[in-house]
């Protein structure tokens, strides 16, 4: 466990000091997203100034909301950035690299690259964070905690999902889908949804676990909500590894020359 | 849709500043047809420029611009076709038929300059990599722009009205809002209104992007061959 740690803190000081090679690009793509997503939450404090309330969720709720979700995207783009590519390297047979190192494959190769601008959302979901004022310890806790679980279970729907490529081939449109329809419908609050659209929020894309439900954890230090997303935490990041070891005995090498940069 | 359900079920009101259910969610739409119809031009010019493949298609005896124009308009009108009929089947079935026909036409004619216009915008983005190299921000930045004060996730009529305003003088609100609102309401001194203020932009951004691409194509550097 240990040397796995160091493994992935060495991969990711890499990856950032590759990213960092390009500085305007870099501050670009950090500064451009805190700022497209500060411009995607000027949404709802126009639609709470029209309307304040909705089913007993009002602005201070989506700060909170836009806080976890953001934060736990942005750390899991940016410190596993293969998540969204890892069906276009399974389908493509560029597993070849990793399987011959002496390392988790799936840790190898998530990691080995990270997407720049999720720093900018994680920075900007930290920023939301603060706007909800939640300044008290424990809740900083709680939003540490909360955002953590929401960026693996995140990672384990992903890996879940790309993870299909290895019976289906190239799934890279429906990954395309589940990333977004994830992303999407966990920033919307879930007293929104009912009946079957509830169901599948908490199932098939289980969107209520990367916002609703850590963010319900953090708001009202509901600790019946930790249980649930401990749950969930378990159950998805079990089958994405089980579903991922099992695809891996049907990988088939695309013999290309490759080079890892 | 679900929001917007929600909203109106628990404002406990038929219409909401001059929109019923029914309006919001045709005008909503159709909003999202022209978004999601639109196509990645400044990608692919920006691509170009980085990997240097411009100066292959620079020397055609054709006008760059225009040839993404054409490029463009095939990949829209494919999707455009999709999302309306896939949009509208769903709308329909959830709120009934879709507002007056007669004004259709006259929509058309607003979406095709509205394409014209984010063409344009797209097209400044796309240049401007022979600056930046990198224009994936301003890419989110405008998309976040035409979502919000182009009035994909919220009518602008829901707007404060200092904020509402603003917005309707800006390039966004008359590549989304303006066909979008007159479909629900498609009328002639609105049409008339619209139609002054898309041109008028276009005219303006379509200078701005000539004289972008002149200069742009001037400081044009090809590593390798």
């Amino acid at each position: 466990m240990r040397r796995e740690l160091t493994f992935l803190t060495a991969l990711w000081k890499a990856n950032l000091l590759a990213a960092m090679e390009y500085r305007v690009s870099f501050i670009s793509q950090v500064v451009g997203m805190i700022l497209n997503d500060g411009v995607y939450f000027l949404f709802w404090v126009i639609f709470f100034d029209r309307f304040q309330k909705v089913r007993g969720w009002g602005l201070t709720d989506m700060f909170v909301l836009f806080g976890v979700v953001a934060t736990g995207f942005g750390l899991g783009v940016f410190l596993f950035g293969n998540v969204l590519s890892l069906s276009e390297i399974i389908s493509g047979g560029r597993l070849d690299y990793f399987l011959s190192m002496p390392r988790s494959v799936l840790v190898h190769v998530l990691a080995s690259k990270c997407v720049i601008s999720g720093l900018g959302d994680a920075t900007y979901g930290v920023i939301s964070f603060l706007f909800a004022r939640q300044y008290r310890v424990d809740a900083i806790l709680r939003f540490l905690v909360g955002s953590l679980l929401s960026m693996i279970i995140f990672l384990s729907f992903l890996v879940l999902v790309q993870s299909l490529s290895f019976w289906m081939g190239n799934s890279t449109l429906l990954s395309d889908q589940a990333s977004n329809a994830i992303v999407t419908f966990s920033l919307y609050p879930i007293t929104l949804f009912d009946g079957t659209a509830k169901l599948l929020l908490f199932t098939l894309i289980p969107a209520a676990f990367i916002g609703a439900i850590p963010a319900e954890f953090i708001r009202a230090s509901d600790w019946k909500q930790l249980l649930w997303l401990l749950l969930a935490t378990l159950i998805f990041l079990t089958l994405s590894i089980f579903a991922f070891h099992r695809g891996l005995r049907r990988y088939e090498s695309g013999s290309a020359i490759q080079t890892q940069v | 849709m679900q929001l917007w359900k929600t909203t109106y079920r628990a404002a406990g009101t038929e219409s909401i500043n001059g929109l019923t259910l029914r309006d919001t969610l045709w005008y909503l739409m159709l909003a999202e047809t022209i978004m999601l119809s639109k196509p990645r031009v400044s990608r692919t010019i920006a691509e170009s420029v980085r990997d240097g493949s411009i100066a292959y298609l620079l020397n055609k005896p054709y006008n760059y611009l225009l040839y993404q124009v054409s490029i463009g308009l095939g990949d829209s009108l494919t999707h455009l076709i999709f999302n309306i009929a896939f949009g509208g089947i769903v709308v329909w079935l959830l709120v009934g038929p879709p507002p007056d026909p007669h004004g259709w036409p006259m929509v058309l004619l607003t979406m095709v300059i509205a394409w014209l216009l984010d063409f344009c915008v797209n097209a400044l983005i796309g240049l401007a990599a022979f600056v930046t190299e990198e224009v994936s921000a301003f890419e989110w930045i405008y998309s976040k722009f035409l979502l919000l004060l182009g009035g994909i996730l919220i009518p602008l009529d829901f707007f404060p009205t200092w904020l509402r305003s603003i917005a309707q003088a800006l390039p966004f609100a008359y590549t989304i809002y303006g066909p979008a609102r007159l479909f629900v309401d498609p009328e002639i001194p609105r049409f008339l209104s619209l139609l002054f203020g898309q041109i008028s932009w276009l005219c303006i951004m379509g200078l701005v992007v000539i004289y972008m691409y002149r200069r742009g194509v001037t400081r044009l550097s090809i590593n390798g061959g």
